[in-house]
């Protein structure tokens, strides 16, 4: 049976360490509900989903959690 | 939990340069188009079921049906749980060779966890290995 690659974008990325997923971006601070930025920013999502997507040609590290900083996502109000 | 944790997720090789390459979306968040049947949210033990979605679906005639996360921004944005416009983007500017044929939704708040393992998520796998034939797949929760 072949499997077929997957990469997965989590903002929950101890729980998704758990299950030692073969390729994962984790965009720090992203909240969830945010896997790929807010609402609008279409140059942002694009970029979180084109670094997703480089995972996919990168070398292998299966189990490994790749975090990326997106500056202009900003923070959350308190 | 232990069960699950001893369990890691196969790693496939990516064999193909990325502008050839098909990209399907799936994602927990509970994406479906307005015309399907939501998920079911007042089943406590959750719903094992999931939707398809085609690659040119407009983004007005998709929702969230979810009670386990804030999805006031999706329902706003669908790309920021379901990127397909970007997606689209992508395909369009040579990054990506394709979009593909079928994309997937499902609602992945569940205490049947071993369900969702077993029944659902190779089901979407099939969807997405036979209706879909993508080359790669990008998850995402919410």
């Amino acid at each position: 049976m072949r499997g077929i690659p997957t990469v997965v974008i989590t903002v929950s990325p101890d729980a998704s360490r758990q299950m030692r997923p073969p390729r994962a971006l984790y965009p720090r601070g992203f909240k969830i509900g945010n896997s790929l930025g807010r609402p609008g920013m279409a140059d942002l999502q694009r970029r979180v989903l084109a670094d997703a997507l480089g995972l996919l040609t990168a070398p292998p590290a299966p189990g490994e959690i790749v975090e990326r900083d997106y500056p202009e996502y900003g923070t959350d109000e308190a | 939990m232990s069960q699950m944790s001893r369990r890691c997720v196969p790693y496939t090789p990516f064999d193909r340069p990325l502008d050839r390459a098909t990209i399907a979306l799936v994602t927990a968040g509970g994406v479906h188009r307005r015309d399907q049947e939501p998920f079911n949210i007042a089943d406590e033990l959750g719903d094992l079921t999931f939707r398809t979605i085609g690659p040119e679906v407009e983004v007005a005639d998709l929702m969230v049906t979810h009670h386990h996360y804030d999805h006031s921004d999706a329902d706003r944005d669908i790309n920021v749980v379901f990127p397909i416009e970007r997606l689209r983007e992508l395909a369009a500017e040579g990054v990506i060779g394709g979009v593909a044929k079928l994309h997937v939704g499902y609602m992945g708040y569940s205490m049947q966890l071993k369900q969702l393992y077993d029944q659902t998520a190779p089901a979407i796998a099939e969807e997405i290995d036979r209706g879909s034939r993508a080359d790669a797949v990008i998850l995402t929760g919410g």
